[in-house]
């Protein structure tokens, strides 16, 4: 369990995460939008450290909040008319799409707490390679068991490197 | 455990009231200007702006960017790598050296397609 | 530390596969571009190299890789319908890519990547291999979509796909999580094995995980209701990729959904029937009544995919072993008949641009002959009317269901047919009944196109009136691995 701290820290972490995301969903400036994804991506990597997932943690903010978010900010800069003008976020369908998020929340909820209930904690077996998740042990796995997703994904980020050329580069040689 | 972030969560802390701080002084003591027409062009040293702020950037930036997350990633993958590399001996070494390679193929792809090339 | 054992001649075709990616995109990146073209002949004889692979590890009965990957009759199998279908495809392709001026080099290694995406699928034993997989294969495919730059409907194609693509991605993740929560392990032959887990306090957890997984899985097969990008993709890709996307995928879904729900849920089976049953139900219903209203001879053949959708899921609300041998056989026949369709739509379409509109078919029949008689035979295999492989497929399938006692959904599936061969003749009328008036479009017979087609024919009525001699209907589901 949490200690006190540390459940302390989770909550604020939490609610910051959970803000930030309804702030990208909301604001009508989607250059606002995508700095708030910074801040929410941001404090996800504190939910990993609080998971003493370190490596992931360092992973997030690596790529995340280093990466993934600043191209998406550039994505916005590279299109004309997005930085200034108002965009709408929501159509007709919000309604529905409300009542689908929410029954999926349900849904989760119920499906943690019953298997909370049932066993007291969570009633999970757990898989004693994962328990510990530093470097060594995450580089371990990759390297033995996990060896063949591992060489998988070089193979996934050469179809993305020629997807980008393909779609963003110039015509001609 | 948490104590090791201690430092990070004192400079959010201070990064945090240095910005807000700025800010909220610059709202209080500043001088309020009731004449926007001024406030709102872009600083340029005093010479008269010739365009807006905002302009468009040209995709060979975005290009650059998604290569670089790629290359990222790759990296990420031999961090964990690295820090067993000993125990992982001979085998650990070829497989690392199969992911590299593959992604050397896409590196030496996107060399002579010229998607590095500025112009 | 113990390094895992790989077994490298059992993955022989998938070295191979990648090897002539990994070669296709040097080509293209050292050849100038006017001689590019060659890449297109790497990849067909390449892709025929692999297939003798697979053949030669016939039998092969193995997990390697630490257990993650299976190589066994089921995945064997499938994997040749991939390279077959990607075979036809890059035939098809050699011509469309010479009119439209699409980069030669790039395209072929995608077409090549996704293949190996697909196999890599066909042969997971482990989620996460899986999930690799089939990242592989749908960014190779978001690509290929955008293919024609130029063009906004490739783009509109290409965005479409992607977004929805990466969204169903994101259900698969979750689910992974979640099925991995219940269980403790990614392993697929692990959770087979009723010894190592019991579900006894996580039944409902692995259920969603389950759930959110069919989520993902149901839109890279295009069923209901997660068809919606399904007409506008296919309708904005470049025909060969539309082809290409229309069998590949779907192909790899359906071995995923086998492995998943047959083999690793395989003792819930009888629980989820009623989710599959009203699914394919659904699926088929969509697909036929939509496809009815339509004009536009590629939005039809979308919505005909969907209602195919529908009719491979029957094997999944049948559960059995025998079933999933049927849908594999089905998947093999949908890939020959398929792809001929667009074959044929790729002659007549030619070089113009967007215009695939039924009408452009008026009096194909009278003029070329050949060509009108293919595709009728196509679309009569389409709808299942014997002695075509359409029909030897739905066969089989409604026969496993029958045993099963899921007679209220086969007689269902048999009401979908005769309302599918109403669309189908539809443009058999166009071509054969009326004459144009004016001169019909000038019609090439490329080399490569022409042998694909003639390919596509043969497979047709060979798989119509022989399905038992080419095809092994006692596959395993998974490797005993030993």
């Amino acid at each position: 369990m949490l200690s006190e701290t540390a459940s302390l820290v989770f909550w604020v972490i939490a609610f910051v995460t959970i803000i930030s995301a309804i702030f990208v969903v909301s604001l009508r400036n989607i250059f606002h939008s995508a700095l708030f994804l910074v801040l929410c991506l941001f404090s996800v990597a504190g939910v990993f450290v609080l998971l003493d997932a370190e490596f992931l943690a360092g992973v997030q903010v690596l790529i995340y909040v280093g990466g993934v978010a600043i191209l998406m900010i550039f994505a916005v800069m590279l299109t004309s008319r997005m930085t200034n003008s108002e965009v709408r976020q929501q159509n007709e369908q919000k309604a529905l799409g409300a009542l689908v998020a929410f029954s999926f929340l349900l849904i989760v909820t119920g499906a943690i707490l019953k298997t909370m209930s049932v066993k007291g904690g969570f009633g999970l077996s757990p898989s004693p390679s994962v328990t510990i998740s530093t470097p060594h042990a995450i580089g371990r796995l990759l390297l033995t068991n996990f060896v063949l997703p591992f060489e998988l994904v070089s193979v996934l980020l050469l179809v993305a490197l020629i997807g980008a050329v393909v779609l963003a580069k110039k015509d001609g040689d | 455990m948490l104590e090791t972030y201690l430092p990070i969560f004192l400079l959010l802390c201070v990064s945090t009231a240095a910005g807000g701080g700025l800010y909220l002084l610059s709202k209080f003591l500043g001088r309020k200007t009731t004449d926007s027409q001024y406030m709102d062009t872009p600083y340029e040293c005093g010479i008269e702006p010739v365009g807006t702020t905002k302009e468009r950037f040209p995709i060979k930036f975005y290009l650059i960017a998604i290569l670089f997350i790629v290359f990222d990633i790759e990296v990420v993958f031999m961090y964990p790598w690295a820090v067993v590399y000993r125990k992982l001996a001979l085998f650990g070494f070829i497989e690392m050296l199969v992911f590299i390679g593959i992604l050397v193929v896409g590196y030496i792809y996107i060399l002579k397609r010229g998607a590095l090339k500025w112009d | 530390m113990e390094f895992p054992q790989i077994d490298y001649v059992a993955i022989l075709p998938e070295i191979i596969i990648c090897g002539l990616a990994l070669l296709i995109m040097l080509f293209a990146a050292f050849l100038p571009r006017d001689r590019r073209w060659i890449t297109g002949h790497i990849a067909w004889f390449g892709i025929i190299v692999a297939s003798f692979a697979v053949w030669m590890n016939w039998g092969t009965d193995t997990r390697t890789f630490a257990g993650m990957y299976s190589i066994d009759l089921f995945s064997s199998v499938l994997k040749l319908i991939f390279l077959l279908g990607s075979l036809l495809v890059v035939f098809m392709s050699e011509n469309y890519i010479r009119l439209h001026k699409l980069e030669a080099g790039e395209y072929y290694a995608l077409i090549i990547f996704s293949l190996f995406g697909m196999m890599m699928m066909a042969s997971a034993a482990d989620l996460v291999v899986f999930f690799v997989g089939l990242e592989i294969m749908s960014v190779a495919l978001y690509v290929l979509a955008g293919f024609r730059r130029s063009d906004p409907k490739s783009n509109e194609s290409s965005l479409k796909y992607f977004l929805l693509g990466a969204f169903a991605t994101g259900f698969i993740v979750l689910g992974i999580a979640f099925v991995f929560g219940a269980v403790g392990t990614t392993s697929i032959a692990q959770m087979f094995d009723p010894q190592q887990y019991t579900l006894a306090n996580s039944f409902f957890y692995l259920m969603v995980g389950g759930g959110l997984l069919l989520i993902g899985l149901a839109f890279k097969l295009a069923s209901f209701p997660f068809h919606m990008w399904v007409p506008d993709v296919y309708e904005g890709a470049p025909t060969a990729v539309t082809a290409f996307m229309s069998s590949g995928p779907k192909a790899a879904a359906i071995a995923v959904l086998a492995r998943v729900f047959v083999v690793a849920f395989g003792q819930h089976i009888t629980q989820l029937s009623p989710m599959f049953w009203s699914l394919s139900v659904l699926t088929m219903f969509t697909g036929n009544l939509i496809a009815i209203s339509q004009t536009n001879i590629k939005r039809m053949l979308a919505y005909s995919s969907i209602a195919h959708a529908g009719y491979m899921l029957i094997a999944f609300a049948t559960g059995t072993a025998e079933a999933v041998n049927s849908v594999v056989f089905y998947l093999l026949t949908y890939t020959v008949m398929n792809l001929g369709a667009f074959m044929v739509l790729l002659v007549v379409e030619g070089k113009e641009d967007g215009d695939n509109e039924i009408t452009s078919f008026t009096g194909l029949g009278r003029r070329h002959p050949f060509l009108g008689a293919a595709m009728t035979l196509f679309l009569i295999s389409l709808a299942g009317i014997p002695p075509t492989a359409g029909f030897a497929g739905k066969f089989f399938l409604f026969k496993a269901a029958v045993a099963k006692g899921q007679i209220p959904l086969v007689v269902i599936a048999v009401i979908n047919s005769l309302i599918s061969v109403y669309y189908y003749l539809r443009v058999v009328v166009v071509m054969f009944m009326i004459d144009t008036q004016t001169e019909f479009r000038p019609v090439s017979y490329p080399a490569f196109l022409y042998v694909a087609l003639v390919v596509a024919v043969l497979g047709t009525i060979v798989l119509g009136v022989f399905p038992t001699s080419f095809f092994p209907f006692d596959i395993p589901l998974l490797a005993s691995g030993r």
